[in-house]
C-alpha cells in the first residue's frame, strides 16, 4: 500500500506540472494495447524542434565554410540551440506511444519543405540564405502557435522574435549593416 | 478596432490593459531616451517613441470598442535606474522594450487567435527594437528567467545547457 500511495503521488504530482502528459494521457496509462494519443501541442512542438535542428544545421553548414562569418554566426546559433534545449523540455509524452521516440522518417519530412535549400557559397549569399531561414522559421511558429497550450504559445512568440532579430544581426554580421 | 469578432472577456481585458501601461511606460520614457541621445541615435528613439504612441492608440481604441476605459498614463515615472548619458539612455530603451515584450506575451497566452497574433506580432517588433538598442540578441525576448526553469528535474537534467 505505501508503494501505492507513492505511486499515486508521483501520478498526481505529475499531472500537475505536465499538462502534455495529463492531455495526451488522459486515456489511462495501463492501456498497454493502445498508447495514448499525443496531444495537439506535441505534434506543433516535434515540427518547431524539427525546424531548430535543422536551422542549426544550416548555421553549422555556413560556420564550417567561412572562418570570417563563423564569429558572429556562433552566437546566433548559441541562441537557436537555447531554442531547442526549450523545446525539447516541454515535449514530455508518455513512455511507450509513438510519439515518445522521434522517427527519422518525420524529422527528414520537417527537413524538406522549411525554407531554401542547399547552403550557397559566397559570403553575401550565405547571409541571405539564413535570413530567408529566419524569416520562415519566425513565420512558421507565428502560425503554429495559435493553436497551442498558453505557455507554448508564449514560448514560440519569444523564439519567433529572436528569431526575427537576428535578421537584422546577419545583416551586421554580413558586413552589410543595419537594414 | 480590426478583425476581433469575439467579445473581449475579463481575461483579454486586463491583458490589454497591461499592455496599454507598457506602452505608456514607453512613451513616457522614450521622451528621457531621447533627451540624451543626438544624430542617428535620436532619429532612432524619435521612430520609436512615435512607433510606442501608435501603438498605445491602437490598444485604447481596442479597449474603448471592447466597453472598456483604457488605463491612463501616470503623470511621470520612476526610472530603473538613473540616465545621465547616452549609454544610460540606450540601456533604457532596452529595459522598456524588454517590458513590452514581457507585456504583449500576456496577449499570447490567451485563447483567441486574433489577439494571440496580434500580441505575437508586437513581441516581434518590440525585440528587433530592443536588440537594436542592445547591440545584440537574446535568445528569449520578453520572458523571464524564471518561465524557463526546467519543470521537471529528472527528465531534464539530462539536457544540456
Amino acid at each position: 500500500v505505501p508503494a501505492d500511495q507513492t505511486r499515486r503521488a508521483v501520478l498526481a504530482a505529475t499531472a500537475a506540472s505536465l499538462p502534455l502528459l495529463a492531455l495526451s494521457g488522459c486515456k489511462g496509462v495501463g492501456a498497454l494495447a493502445t498508447p495514448p494519443r499525443p496531444a495537439p501541442d506535441v505534434a506543433v512542438l516535434k515540427a518547431a524542434i524539427a525546424a531548430e535542428e535543422v536551422m542549426i544545421a544550416r548555421y553549422d553548414a555556413v560556420i564550417t565554410r567561412s572562418a570570417r562569418l563563423a564569429g558572429s554566426l556562433r552566437p546566433l546559433r548559441a541562441e537557436h540551440q537555447s531554442h531547442l534545449v526549450q523545446l525539447r523540455s516541454r515535449l514530455i509524452v508518455p513512455p511507450g506511444s509513438a510519439a515518445a521516440s522521434p522517427s527519422p522518417s518525420s524529422s527528414r519530412s520537417g527537413r524538406a519543405p522549411a525554407g531554401p535549400g542547399r547552403e550557397p557559397a559566397g559570403a553575401a549569399a550565405a547571409i541571405s540564405y539564413l535570413q530567408a531561414a529566419e524569416r520562415h522559421a519566425t513565420s512558421a511558429l507565428l502560425h503554429q502557435l495559435i493553436a497551442v497550450s498558453p505557455s507554448l504559445a508564449q514560448l514560440m512568440a519569444s523564439v519567433a522574435a529572436s528569431e526575427a532579430t537576428h535578421v537584422a544581426a546577419l545583416s551586421a554580421a554580413g558586413g552589410t549593416g543595419l537594414p | 478596432v480590426t478583425g476581433t469578432t469575439a467579445p473581449a472577456g475579463p481575461a483579454e481585458l486586463s491583458a490589454l490593459q497591461a499592455a496599454l501601461s507598457a506602452e505608456h511606460a514607453a512613451v513616457y520614457g522614450y521622451g528621457v531616451v531621447g533627451a540624451h541621445l543626438t544624430g542617428a541615435a535620436l532619429a532612432a528613439a524619435t521612430g520609436d517613441w512615435i512607433a510606442h504612441q501608435v501603438a498605445r492608440d491602437r490598444l485604447e481604441a481596442k479597449l474603448r470598442s471592447a466597453g472598456a476605459q483604457p488605463v491612463a498614463a501616470a503623470v511621470a515615472y520612476r526610472l530603473p535606474h538613473p540616465v545621465h548619458g547616452p549609454a544610460q539612455a540606450k540601456s533604457l530603451a532596452v529595459i522598456l522594450e524588454d517590458r513590452v515584450s514581457a507585456a504583449y506575451l500576456g496577449l499570447v497566452a490567451l485563447p483567441g487567435a486574433a489577439i494571440r497574433a496580434f500580441g505575437a506580432r508586437e513581441v516581434i517588433a518590440a525585440a528587433i527594437r530592443a536588440a537594436a538598442w542592445r547591440g545584440t540578441t537574446v535568445a528569449f525576448p520578453g520572458l523571464p528567467a524564471g518561465a524557463l526553469a526546467p519543470r521537471v528535474a529528472s527528465r531534464e537534467r539530462r539536457e544540456p545547457g
